[in-house]
């Protein structure tokens, strides 16, 4: 069927929004979209705004299953844990913690790769592999046990799980940025910019930089799940996140005894981690598709 | 004996746009031994014409026609699977980029002796694999490649382009065709290898009565080594006929362009003038005119041509416009 | 006067590393001389691996010669000088869609061509641009447009703007003209004998369509693995060609 249109206009669109409209045709993509923006805004709003403080507890309802059950009460919509704690907000500021963190620890890492990166693409030859093979001792040890033995070496506790995994991550973003940056050289536009009279720098930040970015949020998306994975994973083990912290994998750790009595308190986080992994990686999808149409056309 | 007989073949792909008419109600004929020209620039759906001979075209188009018949069968009426059994026992391609058209994990050697059909082997069972290295080995020695050691185990990217075309060749008439499809074989070819691609393929059609459909966007090079020719443009058949006619005494104004735009075809063109081009340029899929599809470039185009002009016919000579170069009786 | 552009012995070879510890060495070009004079156009023809690619990157910096000299007008030119060199000879690049961003609008290029090479400011520059898209006949608003929405041969026109807008007095063609369609080919041609005849500008033409070289090429050069067989007026070369490659070469045409 003809796509109605009021005026007959030549509709010529950028290379963002060919993008875009190829993103978007896709369900599934439009859903993890959907997925990650929400769970950013929670992870934004609910450091200034939440229904219940996190950390009190109500010694009269301990383990209080969700309001939709016969005992649930619509105070605590979620129920409580086996300290009283609101569920739901806890739930809602752990968001600001693994997701948030885990966002924080890839741009930290997109950084680093930057950084090296472009160092190690726009050299040649030793100096090149230099750069580019500096940080492949991070990549020996699997990126869990990493943060697990840098966590070991610094003391537990949030901060150092955020170095520790941006650690880990640094070298994969490394090798990304600088096989980018080198497919990018040997293009022809690039010979004409050099051409036309611009130096290294000019060339790095006005061609080569604009046509990658696309591949490095690819990076960042597979980045993203591994960074939330790996958070929960440590808060879980009780080397990230300590208790109070409303962190999702330590709150599965602590709820972990009564999972016979209130098996809520420990589906429910597990069920966040898998929703917030399970959209970033269809973003991930999506954008790779989305490229991979837009190149055809 | 008319081998392939096409009439009004109507090539149609589905867009969220509408329908758009790749290839309209564009008539094709060959007879036995002839050799064919298609000249048409991109765009013009000569590729799409030769895909859909083959039977190889994606299943998004939609073709249709009046007339699709191959000697004196209607393909368009058989099931599928016949269809196919007719066309790899008859029909035969090569194509534009043959180091491309290769498998690249297998040698000459083991690609050529595959594409020779069994049947077509003597001997006893236990022989046939010695009758199929014999044979591929002979079919190198046609198409002109003498030392064929030094080719039989090597892969398509170590030989050049034009030894990978005659390559092409020698496993595309394994199976003694007896239609040859060849799109744009030179153009990825030095000159000097073009010549002799050229003398090879006329010798085939000499010596074994191969037909061949000779696809391409230069009109030099099909306009020597055809006996007719069929130009299309933008999807529609725009004249046909024999090729000294047509280079001679064009009637179309597109053919006319065409000519006079390769200095080579007027002698008396000064040195550094200006060719004869026509203004514009051909136009997208998208935005195809209505009726003639040259219209809006035509010098000649007048109210009339926003219909599509029907094909008229002057001895053996088939064009289709509304007010053709010149009024031949 | 001396000529506008001449070239003396000219030479360069690779190294090829074979195995470990051996480089095998490959001569692109050796001793290649020839002048071309303004409003003239030099065709090299030849077969891949002649050397005709490597001649014409040399000539525009791309790569560096081991041996002799580029004239500019009588005084010795550094082709790696790119800022100063590419007032003088332009490089036109045989896929024009490959050759230019897909991230940016052609006005941006345009703009980035002149601020890295030369001092206008921005008002300066908005006129050069509009007087040079003027020229290659496409629109002020083409340059709101991004590469992937033009057709083959606006592309090619892009890219000649984009060469062009420095106002050279050498254009180098890669193959430039050989992908295109015979239409539109007639049409490149003919703006190119009009800029030609209006400016004065020199064409070196790197092509194997020798036809389009008969009518269109003053000198004409055949290059055969690196070395140049004949050199001279187009028609000689063609009548009366001395080696054997060139006779072959021109024997094939008549095919």
């Amino acid at each position: 069927m003809k796509k109605f249109r009021l005026y007959y206009e030549e509709y010529n669109r950028g290379p963002f929004q060919l993008l875009w409209s190829h993103f978007s045709r896709q369900h599934t993509a439009l859903f993890g979209l959907t997925g990650v923006a929400i769970l950013l805004l929670l992870a934004l709003v609910t450091l200034v705004l939440i229904p219940q403080d996190p950390y009190f507890q109500d010694a009269e309802y301990l383990l209080l299953p969700p309001s939709w059950q016969a005992d649930g009460m619509v105070k605590y919509p979620l129920g409580t844990d086996d300290l009283g704690r609101d569920l739901m907000s806890r739930l809602m500021r752990g968001s600001s913690y693994t997701f948030g963190l885990a966002i924080l620890a890839v741009l930290g890492a997109l950084a680093g790769g930057l950084l090296f990166g472009a160092l190690a693409g726009m050299s040649k030859g030793f100096k090149s592999s230099t750069f580019n093979h500096l940080l492949d001792l991070a990549l020996t040890i699997p990126s869990l046990l990493l943060a697990i033995v840098i966590v070991a070496v610094l003391g537990p506790g949030l901060t150092n799980t955020i170095w520790a995994i941006m650690l880990a991550l640094l070298p994969q973003f490394v090798h990304g940025v600088r096989n980018a940056i080198q497919d990018q050289l040997k293009q022809d536009y690039v010979v004409a910019y050099r051409l036309d009279g611009a130096n290294d720098w000019q060339i790095l930040f006005s061609v080569i930089l604009p046509n990658v970015w696309e591949q490095l949020i690819l990076l960042s998306t597979m980045a993203l799940s591994t960074a939330i994975l790996d958070i929960a994973a440590l808060g879980f083990l009780g080397l990230g996140a300590q208790s109070p912290t409303a962190e999702w994998g330590s709150m599965i750790a602590d709820s972990l005894d009564s999972i016979y009595l209130a098996p809520w308190t420990v589906a429910l986080p597990g069920l966040l981690i898998f929703i917030a992994v399970l959209s970033v990686n269809l973003v991930g999808d999506g954008l790779r598709v989305a490229m991979k149409k837009r190149r055809e056309n | 004996m008319q081998l392939l007989d096409i009439r009004n073949l109507t090539l149609e792909l589905e867009t969220p746009e509408g329908m758009i008419r790749a290839v309209d109600r564009v008539n094709l004929s060959l007879k036995e031994g002839e050799v064919r020209g298609l000249v048409g620039e991109s765009g013009s759906g000569k590729s799409l014409i030769a895909k859909a001979i083959m039977g190889v075209l994606h299943e998004r188009w939609r073709i249709s026609a009046d007339r699709f018949s191959w000697c004196g069968e209607d393909l368009m009426r058989l099931p599928y699977h016949k269809q196919r059994k007719i066309i790899s026992r008859d029909i035969a391609m090569i194509y534009q980029e043959p180091s491309r058209s290769m498998d690249p994990t297998s040698s000459i050697g083991e690609q050529l002796s595959e594409s020779i059909p069994t049947h077509l082997l003597e001997g006893a069972w236990w022989q046939r694999a010695n009758a199929r290295k014999k044979r591929a080995i002979a079919l190198l020695h046609k198409v002109g490649i003498r030392d064929h050691q030094a080719v039989w185990h090597s892969y398509p990217y170590q030989l050049s382009e034009g030894v990978c075309q005659k390559i092409s060749i020698a496993m595309a008439i394994a199976k003694n065709p007896k239609l040859l499809i060849a799109d744009e074989p030179t153009t990825a070819l030095e000159s000097t290898t073009q010549a002799q691609l050229f003398r090879l393929l006329a010798s085939f059609n000499q010596l074994k009565g191969t037909s061949i459909l000779l696809i391409s966007h230069e009109l030099e090079t099909v306009a020597r080594n055809t006996d007719s020719l069929s130009v299309l443009y933008c999807g529609q058949l725009v004249e046909a006929g024999d090729t000294e006619t047509i280079l001679k005494d064009p009637l179309h104004p597109y053919t006319n362009a065409l000519i006079k735009s390769v200095p080579e075809f007027q002698p008396e063109l000064a040195f550094k003038q200006q060719l004869y081009a026509l203004h514009g340029s051909i136009p997208t899929l998208q935005h195809l005119p209505i009726g003639c599809r040259l219209g809006p470039r035509c010098p000649n185009a007048r109210k009339e041509c926003v219909k599509t002009p029907l094909p008229e016919r002057v001895q053996n000579h088939h064009f289709s416009c509304h007010f053709p170069l010149s009024k031949v009786q | 006067m001396s000529q506008l552009l001449e070239v003396k012995q000219l030479s360069k070879a690779y190294h090829k590393a074979e195995g470990m510890f051996r480089s095998k060495k490959i001569q692109a070009l050796l001793d290649i001389n020839f002048a071309l004079d303004s409003g003239q156009t030099l065709a090299v023809v030849g077969e891949t691996g002649s050397g005709k690619s490597t001649l014409a990157k040399v000539l525009v910096g791309i790569e560096q010669p081991e041996q002799g000299e580029i004239l500019f007008g009588g005084s010795p030119l550094n082709c790696r000088d790119y800022q100063k060199t590419n007032h003088l000879i332009r490089y036109i690049f045989q896929d024009a869609a490959r050759s230019l961003s897909p991230n940016q609008k052609i006005s941006d290029i345009l703009h980035a061509v002149l601020r890295y090479s030369t001092v206008l400011n921005e008002d300066q520059r908005n006129d050069k641009i509009a007087n040079t898209l003027k020229l290659l006949g496409l629109l002020n608003e083409h340059g709101n447009y991004y590469p992937h929405m033009f057709s083959g041969g606006q592309l090619q026109r892009v890219a000649l703007a984009r060469a062009l807008i420095l106002d050279p007095k050498v254009l180098i063609l890669d193959e430039a003209l050989t992908a295109l369609d015979p239409s539109l080919r007639a049409q490149i041609v003919n703006l190119l004998l009009d800029l030609q005849q209006k400016t004065g500008l020199s064409y070196i033409l790197i092509t194997n369509q020798l036809r389009l070289v008969r009518h269109f090429a003053d000198q004409t050069m055949v290059l055969h693995q690196g070395r140049c067989l004949d050199y001279g007026p187009t028609l000689d070369v063609f009548n009366q060609p001395t080696h054997e490659y060139s006779r072959k070469l021109m024997k094939s045409i008549q095919f």
